[in-house]
């Protein structure tokens, strides 16, 4: 049975019908079609699929679609800044070389965003620790590290 | 050199902004219309029989619109590199990943809901799961047609006499090795949509590495499926990351095709992570038995290495590495007397594929963790024996490799430098400092018959050029590099330039992402092409400014005569000429480069690569001798990588190939009981997170590769290469304990300890 | 998947009258346990019962010891500096389990009530005596946390109840405590092994003489040796351990073997043999029986050690963190 609910995406009220069995990703993408946001594993073992609830970063794959309701929902979509440009997260990973296949960039975005909003100047580790949850197989983390250090160290 | 303004800097990834900011779109967000959902039910067990398989069930389920098992694939095709593997298995099942069954459904969900309702029996069969056991008189047979359990590839390679070379030798060192499987893991799993329009051409979406091989591979299924006289076309989505792990085609891609053909529509299949885990080709596992030898002085005199690799179920790439073994086996150091023999044993575990390296880093694991036994056998520091025995330029190596560029002695210089070798080497305090080497194709690897990349660059009306390249962008940059040396030589920048490259309809041919070969390869292709376009414009251009082509150069979009800068015309002009005169024409330059290196002759001799890559690896670390655990303090990378057209993407490789070389030493390992994978999840298969990053530096040297466009050379694989040697060299000065079995986990550090202690 | 229905109570009472209601219904907190099992259909029911917008049973409350709500996620325990200062085997815990997005979500009580062996805060409770407050349709009773654990996947809650939070005495400036995880990764990982530990000494912080000693940034093995005539005795002490066993256990005979001894690392080398006795690991695709044995007796030594770094020294982060 599809239930109702209303919650907000990106600054956006939606109100739509879900399947109580759904997670928040499934939602995202195959509904929604915002397909921005990645699944990895479906497991909130790689952080691929990583949105930010009510200030906080999670794993979508792992989020129960009913829990949604009420909350303010932020994903990759709605990062970018009025303008159309790039939040300055995204800007410094595209000049740090941070993005090679892309599959983990979008969670990675979102979970230094959840840092930065939380922390105005936080340290290696919290860096760190704040992408742990996000794998990547190719950069090696070093341009990623890097890149949210200068956008913190630039703030 | 510079004059460069485009090539050698650090330019960010063309295809960045697209990647953060979700707008890529990966194989897992493609959709087409009318789209079915495929999934596979793979075997419960790694060798049984197929008694019965019921699909009445599953074919009733509302929604599903096909099931196939092995009874529907036409005219008994197999695929790959010798033709052993049917996309749906009949009669037995020789592997737990064997496809047995598929559906296509109008969702996903009622796809998967189908593979539960088909019914199956099976007779278990006793399996062979060691490849020690499968070489065994009288062991049973995976393959009874082929009448023996190791591949019928000679690999085998014999130069100098080794047995003279060991009565000379003043000292030799011998061992074992092994080496664990490992896979790529790449965070985008696998997948394909299959589309077939109303003449029966197929479309295929694919995240393929070789989309021209590929072409070919589903040519030759459509021929047997009966379909004669048709196209295929591979449209690349964004790849979410290749590592080897796409350059053979799979069973799912062809199971896709026959339910696209069954039900009429596009049907696509993605893998969960499970799949992506258990149903893809890794990396093998590998046993070897290794004999180097040296003179008194150190100058080694021979090298001698026996290797069994478990190549799984059915053969793949896997089976091909022992050629890429060969390349630090007879060339890695000056060495003249090889003896090389590597057997492939068919088992009934998964089946093993390419993967970054290609072979490389198992057979230098055992090289490089015997040499520094040697030279302690020979009273030498590990670092003067790499030294006294570097490659230089101008050698020719035992497998006729000419050596071109090479700067192997300043990688050696800069990690030792850099970890002050001299300083922290053989204090035994728990601390310890270990380097190994690495060599590895920089200037392409001509395994195919062609090594061939090309490239069409057009020029439209506004001065901006498409550049449609036959290689694939796989997270790597190619896209960016390929812009940056055609911006250099049209004098334009890199946002003028639009790269075609992931429609085999549009670009031209070429024979994949591998072997470290796109730079060098795509990368001279396209400076070819972007030279004739070049000369083109001049040649418009000089008539209309009254120049001789020769005093034009072009900067910043603007043709300019080099004696009297007064005298320009913007690119956007020339071509306006062209398209808007009488008698006009297009701006269209092709150029196709395959490069003058050789397949090997049938005892391994040729010219491989056009040039070699090398480079060295040291590291620090600590082991705590309690719980075995080791942690790396300090991590130093320098690769000769002939002239970095992007340094950043190029630490990228380097980080990224370093970070996987340091999982494959200290952790990550497929776990398989019977041939099942037990531990196919991020959390059990321990790929490093962000928090397991040491320090790391990434140096590079350059040495101006003659053959190289702008003087580069390949970097793609050889980030990982030497990393395993070096941390267990480094263990070993730590602690004194030599872990020959990867990974190195604390359990084996641990248990090395304590035999250890108790001899002492 | 089978589709299931999703209830949101906002009291506990509504949601234990909603158990008790309903078939085949289970309470889900942070999901990230049971969102899993139903993916891997390893679960499947009718009813789930969302524990997440329960306000009254989210708190850290820290007047009389320690009380927190059993929805409490693993971030707002790591956040909090007097759970870090006074109840530091949970900070320990909380710090190092999942990833920041798991931490976000995950509840303590979701942790427990999952009653893994590896359940990383398990350990930490169990020094800590917490008591696990229970609340169902006949109101509140009290279980002893080592009662709790029955074995894996089971717990001393009957059908219809939840548990309301984890309850925990007040400890003064003589206590410290201590959780090790030993794991393959430095993040998001299970622990092969986890060790919790909790010491507490006759005489206060203040009254350990020979500060100088104290302020180094030493290892604390060096300290405790220059402290030997310092007689620090042994009031009371706690050993709990992690994948040991089919559920957290406790090791309660090294623990008497540390009742009114003088701190030692010698003395904390030997309860590390003792509580191997008391350890019964497995062989597991996650580590090795022999391993995790060995294990035991180096991870309780350092546990100890490090709970008493964090009696007699007043910051843990002015010296070196010598385990990774």
């Amino acid at each position: 049975m599809k239930k109702a609910i209303t919650f907000t995406l990106n600054n956006e009220v939606i109100e739509t019908e879900v399947d109580p069995k759904w997670t928040l990703l499934y939602l995202l993408r195959e509904v929604l079609e915002m397909t921005g946001t990645k699944e990895g594993c479906g497991y909130g073992e790689c952080g691929a699929c990583t949105v930010i609830i009510n200030g906080q970063a999670v794993d979508s794959c792992l989020y129960p679609v009913m829990e949604a309701e009420g909350r303010k929902i932020t994903t990759i979509e709605g990062i970018m800044l009025k303008s159309g440009e790039l939040d300055p997260i995204q800007q410094a990973l595209v000049q740090n070389g941070a993005v090679q296949c892309g599959f983990c960039t979008p969670g990675m975005v979102m979970s230094a965003k959840a840092l930065l909003d939380e922390k105005e100047r936080p340290t290696e580790d919290d860096i760190k620790d704040s992408i742990a949850g996000n794998l990547c197989r190719c950069t090696g983390y070093v341009n990623i590290v890097d890149a949210i250090k200068s956008v913190a160290g630039g703030r | 050199m510079s004059s460069l303004t485009k090539v050698g800097q650090r330019i960010p990834k063309k295809d960045a902004p697209l990647k953060v900011t979700g707008a890529a779109i990966y194989i897992q967000d493609m959709k087409v219309p009318g789209m079915l959902y495929g999934k596979i039910l793979y075997s419960k067990y790694a060798h049984a029989k197929i008694l019965k398989i019921d699909t009445g069930k599953a074919e009733k389920l509302a929604g599903v619109r096909a099931v196939l098992t092995g009874a529907d694939v036409p005219n008994n095709f197999k695929f790959g590199f010798l033709k052993d593997n049917p996309p749906l298995k009949t009669g037995k099942v020789l592997s737990a990943r064997d496809e047995i069954a598929a559906v296509a459904a109008i969702s996903a969900e009622i796809a998967e809901e189908a593979l539960d309702l088909i019914e199956v029996e099976y007779e278990e069969l006793p399996g062979i799961f060691d490849p020690l056991d499968a070489m065994k008189e009288g062991a049973p047979l995976i393959h009874e047609e082929f009448k023996s359990n190791v591949l019928k590839l000679p690999w085998k390679l014999v130069a100098g006499d080794v047995e003279e070379a060991k009565k000379a030798s003043a000292y030799i060192a011998e061992d074992s090795f092994s080496t664990q499987w490992v896979t790529h893991c790449c965070l985008g799993t696998s997948g394909c949509i299959a589309a077939f329009d109303m003449n029966n051409n197929l479309t295929m979406y694919s995240n393929t590495q070789i989309p021209s091989l590929a072409q070919n591979d589903y040519l030759e299924a459509l021929k047997t499926f009966g379909l004669k006289n048709k196209r295929v076309r591979i449209i690349q989505c964004v790849i979410g990351g290749g590592f080897g792990s796409k350059l053979d085609t799979y069973a799912y891609e062809y199971i896709a095709i026959l339910l696209a053909l069954k039900t009429r529509k596009p049907v696509k299949i993605v893998f969960s992570r499970e799949e992506e885990f258990f149903a893809t080709s890794p990396r093998q596992c590998t046993i070897t038995k290794i004999s180097q030898g040296c003179d008194k002085d150190g100058r080694l005199t021979f090298r001698e290495m026996e290797m069994v690799l478990d190549n799984g179920a059915y053969v793949s790439w896997g089976a091909t590495t022992p050629s890429v073994m060969m390349v630090p086996i007879s060339s890695l150091y000056k060495v003249q007397n090889i003896k090389y023999v590597a057997k492939c044993v068919y088992t009934n575990n998964t089946y093993s594929q390419a993967m970054r390296g290609y072979g490389n880093p198992q057979a230098t694991f055992a090289i490089e963790s015997c040499l520094d036994q040697l030279a302690e056998k020979a009273g030498i520091d590990p670092l003067e024996i790499r030294r006294i025995n570097a490659n230089e330029p101008g050698e020719i190596t035992p497998q006729n490799f000419r050596i071109t560029s090479c700067g192997m002695k300043e990688c050696i210089d800069e990690v030792a430098n850099r970890l002050d070798w001299k300083g922290k080497r053989g204090k035994h305090n728990n601390r310890g400092v270990g380097m190994a080497s690495l060599i590895h194709v920089g200037g392409a690897a001509r395994v195919y018959k062609s090594d061939g990349c090309g490239t069409i660059i057009k020029m439209d009306d506004n001065g901006k050029v498409d550049v449609i390249t036959g290689s694939s962008e796989i997270g790597q940059g190619s896209e960016t590099i390929i812009s940056q040396i055609v911006a250099e030589v049209l004098g334009i920048n890199i946002d003028d330039i639009n790269v075609i490259n992931n429609d085999t309809d549009v670009c031209p041919w070429d024979v994949g992402a591998h072997a470290s070969r796109t730079t060098f390869v795509a990368g001279n292709s396209a400076l070819g092409a972007a030279r004739k376009i070049k000369a083109q414009i001049l040649e418009v251009a000089a008539k209309n400014l009254g120049e001789d082509p020769q005093s034009l150069d072009i900067k910043d979009g603007v043709v300019f005569s080099t004696k009297d800068k007064e005298k320009n015309i913007p690119l956007s002009k020339v071509l306006r000429k062209v398209h808007y005169s009488l008698g006009g024409r297009m701006l269209v330059a092709e150029n196709f480069y395959d490069p003058p290196n050789e397949n090997f002759d049938q005892n391994f001799r040729g010219n491989l690569s056009v040039s070699y890559a090398y480079g060295a690896h040291g590291v620090e670390v600590e082991v705590d001798k309690d719980t075995g655990q080791v942690k790396i303090l300090n991590y130093i990378a320098a690769h000769d990588v002939g002239k970095a057209i992007n340094p950043m993407l190029l630490e990228g490789q380097i980080y990224g190939g370093g970070l996987q070389g340091i999982g494959y030493a200290l952790g990550e390992r497929m776990i398989f009981e019977k041939g099942v994978l037990k531990n196919g999840n991020f959390l059990d298969y321990k790929m490093p997170t962000a928090k397991d990053v040491p320090p790391v530096q990434a140096v590079i040297v350059e040495t101006d590769e003659q053959a190289g466009p702008f003087g580069a050379k390949g970097i793609g694989e050889p980030g990982l290469v030497p990393t395993a040697p070096a941390i267990a060299n480094a263990i070993y000065d730590a602690v004194g304990v030599r872990i020959k079995d990867l990974p190195i986990t604390p359990e084996k550090v641990l248990r090395a300890l304590q035999e250890k202690g108790k001899i002492a | 998947m089978r589709s299931y229905e999703y209830y949101k109570p906002q009291t506990m009472q509504e949601a234990v009258g909603l158990m008790d209601r309903l078939e085949d219904a289970k309470f889900i907190a942070g999901g990230t346990d049971v969102m899993v099992l139903l993916r891997q259909k390893k679960l499947a029911l009718k009813n789930l019962i969302s524990l997440r917008n329960i306000g009254d049973l989210v708190y850290i409350d820290k007047k009389d010891g320690l009380k927190i709500g059993s929805a409490t996620t693993h971030t707002e325990i790591v956040k909090d500096e007097f759970i870090k200062r006074f109840y530091s085997a949970l900070n320990d815990a909380t710090t190092h389990l999942g990833s920041r997005q798991i931490r976000n979500v995950a509840t303590v009580g979701g942790n427990i009530c999952n009653a893994a062996p590896s359940a990383d805060t398990a350990c930490p409770l169990l020094v800590l005596d917490a008591k696990v407050i229970i609340v169902g349709q006949k109101g509140e009773r009290e279980v002893d946390i080592d009662d709790f654990f029955l074995g894996p996947n089971k717990i001393a809650l009957e059908r219809g109840e939840i548990v309301k939070g984890f309850h925990m005495p007040q400890f003064g400036d003589n206590t410290g405590s201590a959780y090790i995880k030993h794991t393959r990764r430095q993040a998001m990982d299970l622990p092969m092994i986890g060790i919790g530990a909790r010491i507490t000494i006759k005489i206060g912080k203040s009254e350990v003489r020979c500060r100088d000693a104290l302020c180094t940034i030493d290892t604390i093995s060096n300290v405790l040796a220059r402290l030997q005539d310092e007689e620090l005795e042994i009031e009371d002490a706690r050993i709990a351990m992690g994948v040991v066993a089919p559920r957290p256990i406790r090791a309660k005979q090294a623990e008497a073997a540390l009742k009114g001894k003088v701190v030692s690392e010698k003395l904390f080398r030997e309860i590390g043999e003792i509580a191997a006795t008391e350890a019964q690991p497995r062989d597991s695709i996650r580590g090795e029986a022999w391993y995790r044995k060995e294990m035991v007796k180096v991870l309780v030594r350092r546990a100890l050690m490090r709970s008493i770094d964090r009696v007699i020294r007043p910051d843990d982060t002015i010296y070196p963190e010598r385990l990774w």
